[in-house]
């Protein structure tokens, strides 16, 4: 029979299941980055202004910036002349409706099982998509209109809401924020924008979908999404990319806003190519992603299933200043062969009776690092905050690295915290009960995984946690058999 | 069915079994009772396929398979089932969902269609209600926060479920209040039939007064050094091990 | 570099080294010079830590340098000028071989140094030939973690030198009293190294306190080697003036089959506190327990820094810190676990729990576990919050009154560490100083 190393080789080694590229017509923008092409693309853009002298002023940030030295991996040397900052389907940028666009762009996302014809959507979902930097199509956009509710990109939202992307653009993640929200602030290309009138709970989840599709460019979308006062909407986000040799860019920025009594729950499945075996390529996904609970009474939740990019950097956070505030950070991350994460959140408790949750479940296999960095922190006026942490780390073999470093803080005697962190394994006694029972170690193990996960995956819109689930056990499992 | 040949097998270097003989035919119930550390438990890890057991020597047939050939999910879908000592737990993995998968794997094996969801649903009640198996338990996490009482009920229930030809009960019995005790020995006698076997590893009697086996045999020191039929048992308990001993010895000599 | 420091204070730490690299220094073995020498550059390099040092992010150190020390490498002379107040110190009472260090010397005479060959107690300067010292010249350290220990490296004159042979069971506990009183501002750098030899076992208590009325700042490191089979029991302990400021760093290293159990108790008083502790294991089959309780009142920063680095499997280490914060006070702790990729069957656990007891406190705690084996068991745990509402209901509904419902609560989340103490004398001194301290205190 196999062995165990044997099961974890076979499926530590397994393929990039996206890594084909679509063969379309590119307008693409020679690499390099200075104000020239700020303008340029601000212009391409037919952008106000006020938008255009904003990006300048994040350009000026950028080059003040340092790269930080504190997370558990070294910084690569990302080359940021050499990345070009603006690649579009050459053809129609702007579709009139969803019938008028490349066929062949189509197809990509429905290889990619986002169908983006309306008929055969998946029921109750609206779906945006973005290919490299431009919003291919947005569905149910009529539908979602008539209750007053803004889904769109966000070059769209500039020309047609300017008001509302100027009140919040940049309120969350200030443009000097760090280095890659600097970036982003001064390049960023398109994004989904989403506004939910008060009291309006969205009838569907919405969804985005992300494709890095040319070569040597990098995706730095921004995502802002309001909820007025009482209002509810649920947000999914999902990205892949095609294998390539070079490492490519994807630092985006998502803020997030709820007013008084809204609730946003922002979901993502991320799996960008990883790199392959040997670690050559794939995505650096280094994100800056916020959200404030404003008001009093509102919540914000994020749930993260985090698979690919060959380094994942990011703390979906949450600024609890509302009273009776809550946000909750739900993650898996899993890192095979040479990827890298160091991930988690920042809970931030300013208002009175603030509640954070965090359930962090790292699973590393093959030469991979894997870390959970969080942040709790409760200023002396959160009367009675309360704050549950708990993470866990799955090893599989033992030439990857499972790390923990949480920071807690308080300065109120009325707050309660509690973390609790574990590290284990795959029992060879669980996988060999399974296989008793009949079932293969394969199929095991991605038992043992998907159970492990459970509690965060359940957070998922229902639509997402099967595709999920199958990813984390493809993800995992490789061809056993 | 089983017939196991000479079979030597030791952990990390160390004999265990040195030279089983046995042979079982469908409709039996055997018995193996023997003193700590004989290697009642070994024989049953190896029959299931546990990767720490070497078999040195001997060989194994199933239903004129060579058993020692196959991986332990391939013995699992031939037919043959292990009532763990001590189920693991599996946090986040429900009882009820790796049954559906491990049944249809069996299934699939013996090129049968997968159960539909109302016959599995149906063979659930019925399983449950045969072996007296709380239904709360069903939908819990496989054994997490269970009692050692319910674990081993939970192992009967999935006996039940599963359906095997071969079943092995490796000290399901021990720790076991009268009543469970009761109530596990019921679901194994409701299972019996003419086309399947039992081999229930003990060290005490208590349990095979009420699961009634054909043939009691006493391993010691890694050998079956005596074959009989239930009286035996009782013998033992009176008697103690001792004088087995004595008697392997003096034969052995 | 040294810029945020006084440039007065700087100089005088570049004059020191000179002008004993270039006197005692000299006659030093060259290995220990060539140690001095690299010390010193590190921390040239480094200057003292900023809270942009990750290892120091809630420890800032600068107030606490500010006063106007000097340091004295040669206390010979005014030593010998000033009686030792030796009657005032925490953990008097303690039956044990007391041994006095008066500002950095040992006071034979009042001192009670057991009376066999099998314990060598001496000044460090005495001991620079022996193996045990020398041996723990060999083992590198990170200084960018702790700049203070390359000061410390670079010019300590001070210091005590233990060692116990092997296989030999001292009866009682050695105490160590650290006693300064200068009619200066005075910046000590004092080194410790002690020598568990094979099989030995007994136990060290240290005591720090300034009688005198000036500030006074220990920098001090000890370096402790437990051998094979060797158990050593650490106490600290913790509580005095409160002109007092002190950085101690500890550097264990423990062989096969060892035992090391630190008990590391502060208390209101000193004014900042900084302990590091980090163990090496490096056999197999070792066990550590670390145990820490820090009550910390006034405008006291106490600052606990823990790592265990697992370097061989099949051993256990097992870390318990709590604390209360009152008034202004802040308090830090800091643990690290880590687990290299051949220290399977690793047992590691560790746990913080803390009680805010004033709007005005506040704690930091950062448990962290770096896991580079997969067959291990590891956790950590760490907690800040108040008194259980339901116990102190439960407590009232029996009739007990608010306010002693919860001094019982308060000392039984203390004693929970105290209880962990073996010898029963300094378990009752330290309980009795956790319910004195405790006492009234408004909630």
């Amino acid at each position: 029979m196999k062995s165990e190393n044997e099961i974890i080789d076979d499926f530590t080694a397994r393929e990039y299941e996206f890594g084909f590229v679509t063969d379309i017509e590119m307008d693409v923008l020679p690499p390099g980055l200075n104000e020239e092409v700020i303008h340029f693309l601000s212009a391409k853009k037919e952008e106000p202004q006020w938008l255009l002298d904003w990006r300048l002023k994040s350009y000026e940030a950028f080059k003040r910036q340092k790269m930080p030295k504190w997370q558990n991996f070294e910084a690569p040397d990302v080359d940021f002349q050499d990345i070009s900052y603006y690649a579009a389907p050459k053809d129609k940028p702007k579709y009139e409706s969803l019938d008028e666009v490349d066929p062949e762009l189509l197809e990509t996302f429905e290889k990619l099982g986002i169908p983006l014809n309306e008929q055969k959507a998946l029921a109750g979902v609206a779906v945006d998509a973005v290919f490299d930097s431009v919003s291919i199509g947005t569905t149910y956009k009529d539908e979602l209109r008539k209750l007053g509710i803004i889904f769109c990109s966000m070059s769209e939202a500039v020309k047609e809401h300017p008001e509302l992307v100027k009140k919040y653009l940049g309120t969350v993640v200030p443009p000097n924020d760090n280095i890659y929200a600097s970036l982003n602030s001064a390049v960023f290309s398109d994004g989904s924008f989403v506004y939910i009138p008060e009291g309006v709970r969205c009838p569907m989840e919405l969804s985005t979908y992300f494709r890095i599709n040319s070569q040597n460019t990098g995706q730095f979308e921004r995502t802002l999404i309001v909820a007025e006062k009482g209002s509810y909407v649920s947000y999914l986000e999902g990205c892949t990319a095609p294998r390539r040799d070079e490492n490519q860019l994807h630092a985006a920025v998502v803020e997030l806003i709820a007013m008084e009594d809204a609730e946003i729950k922002y979901s993502t499945v991320q799996n960008w190519f990883p790199g392959d075996n040997e670690g050559k390529g794939g995505i650096y996904n280094f994100v800056t992603k916020r959200g404030i609970c404003k008001g009093n009474n509102s919540k914000i939740s994020w749930t993260q299933v985090e698979t690919g990019s060959s380094i994942t950097w990011k703390y979906p956070s949450v600024i609890l200043k509302g009273d009776n505030s809550s946000g909750e950070f739900y993650s898996v991350a899993v890192t095979k062969n040479h990827q890298i994460a160091d991930t988690g959140t920042k809970m931030n408790h300013i208002g009175k009776n603030t509640k954070s949750r965090i359930i962090s479940k790292g699973i590393s296999a093959g030469k991979s690092q894997n870390s959970y960095r969080g942040l709790v922190q409760i200023g002396n006026r959160a009367q009675n905050a309360r704050n549950f942490t708990q993470c866990d780390s799955l090893l599989i073999g033992n030439k990857c690295g499972a790390h923990t470093f949480p920071y807690i803080e308080s300065k109120n005697k009325s707050a309660m915290l509690e973390h609790e962190a574990t590290t284990s394994k795959i029992g060879e006694d669980q996988i060999f009960y399974l296989n008793q029972r009949g079932i293969d170690p394969e199929q095991a193990v991605a038992l043992i995984v998907n159970g492990y996960a459970k509690e965060v995956l359940n957070q998922l819109p229902m639509e997402f946690a099967v595709e999920a689930r199958k990813l984390l056990s493809l993800t995992l499992e490789g061809s056993v058999g | 069915m089983l017939k196991i040949k000479n079979l030597h097998a030791s952990v990390e270097g160390n004999e265990i079994l040195k030279g089983i003989d046995l042979d079982i035919k469908p409709g039996e119930i055997h018995a193996i009772m023997g003193p700590n550390g004989s290697g009642k438990s070994s024989l049953a890890s190896v029959l299931a396929g546990k990767e720490e057991y070497e078999v040195t020597e001997g060989s194994i047939e199933f239903e004129g398979k060579d058993l020692l050939d196959m991986d332990p999910e391939i013995r699992a879908r031939e037919g043959i089932f292990l009532a763990f000592q001590y189920p693991v737990e599996i946090p986040g993995v429900s009882n009820i969902g790796f049954l559906k998968t491990a049944i249809n794997d069996i299934r699939e094996h013996r090129q049968l269609p997968p159960l539909t969801a109302k016959e599995f649903l149906q063979r659930t009640k019925e399983r449950q209600k045969l072996v007296d198996f709380n239904s709360k338990l069903v939908n819990r996490s496989l054994n997490e926060g269970f009692s050692g009482g319910e674990k081993k009920r939970n192992e009967i229930f999935q006996l039940a479920m599963l359906e095997p030809k071969l079943a092995i009960l490796d000290e399901t019995d021990s720790g076991l209040d009268i009543d469970a005790l009761r109530i596990v020995a019921d679901g194994v006698n409701k299972i019996q039939s003419e086309n399947n076997a039992f081999l229930i590893i003990t060290h005490y009697q208590r349990l095979l007064e009420y699961i009634v086996p054909d043939i009691v045999h006493v391993l010691a020191g890694g050998k079956i050094v005596k074959s009989g039929t239930k009286e035996l048992a009782l013998e033992l308990e009176e008697k103690g091990y001792d004088w087995l001993k004595e008697d392997a010895l003096n034969k052995t000599v | 570099m040294l810029a945020q420091v006084d440039t007065d204070f700087q100089e005088q730490i570049t004059n020191t080294f000179e002008d004993l690299s270039n006197g005692v220094f000299s006659s030093e073995p060259e290995s220990l010079q060539n140690w001095r020498k690299e010390a010193f550059s590190a921390f040239m390099d480094l200057g003292f830590p900023t809270i942009k040092n990750e290892d120091w992010k809630y420890t800032n150190v600068k107030p606490y340098l500010k006063s106007n020390f000097t340091i004295i490498p040669n206390l010979q002379e005014i030593q010998n000028g000033i009686p030792a107040k030796t009657e005032n110190f925490f953990g008097k009472e303690l039956s044990a071989y007391t041994v006095y260090v008066v500002n950095g010397k040992i006071n034979f005479e009042k001192s009670n140094v057991p009376d066999t060959n099998s314990v060598r107690i001496q000044e460090i300067s005495e001991s620079y030939a022996t193996d045990g010292f020398l041996s723990r010249l060999k083992c590198k350290r990170d200084y960018s973690i702790n700049p203070f220990l390359a000061l410390n490296n670079a010019l300590f004159t001070q210091g005590i030198y233990i060692e116990v042979e092997k296989n030999f069971q001292l009866d009682k506990p050695i105490h160590l009293v650290h006693l300064s009183d200068l009619d200066q501002e005075y910046f000590q750098l004092a080194k410790n190294v002690v020598i568990a030899r094979q099989g030995s076992h007994f136990e060290l208590i240290e005591s720090v306190e300034n009688t005198g009325h000036n500030n006074f700042f220990r920098n001090a490191s000890t370096e402790i080697l437990v051998e094979p089979n060797a158990t050593f029991n650490h106490y600290k302990l913790q509580k005095g003036s409160e002109n007092i400021r002190m950085v101690e760093h500890t550097e264990v290293e423990q062989q096969a089959d060892s035992q090391y159990n630190n008990y590391t108790f502060t208390f209101p008083g000193y004014q900042f506190v900084r302990n590091n502790l980090n163990l090496a294991l490096t056999g197999s089959n070792i066990e550590s327990h670390m145990y820490g309780l820090y009550l910390t009142g006034g405008k006291q920063l106490v600052d606990n820094h823990t790592l265990v680095d697992h370097q061989q499997p099949h051993c256990e280490s097992n870390q318990l810190y709590k604390g209360i914060m009152m008034d202004k006070s802040r308090a830090v702790f800091n643990g690290k676990v880590y687990v290299h990729p051949i220290a399977q069957i690793t047992n590691a656990f560790q746990q913080n729990n803390n009680i805010l007891f004033s709007d005005n406190a506040s704690v930091y705690s950062k448990p962290q576990l770096e896991i580079f084996a997969d067959d291990v068991k590891c956790s950590h745990g760490s907690t800040i919050g108040q008194l259980d509402p339901e116990a102190l209901f439960y407590l009232r509904a029996r009739g007990i009154s608010e306010s002693e419902g919860r001094s019982l609560l308060v000392n039984a989340f203390a004693f929970d560490v105290a209880e962990k103490i073996e010898n029963p004398e300094i378990r009752e001194l330290l309980e009795n100083e956790i319910s004195k301290t405790m006492t009234g205190v408004e909630y």
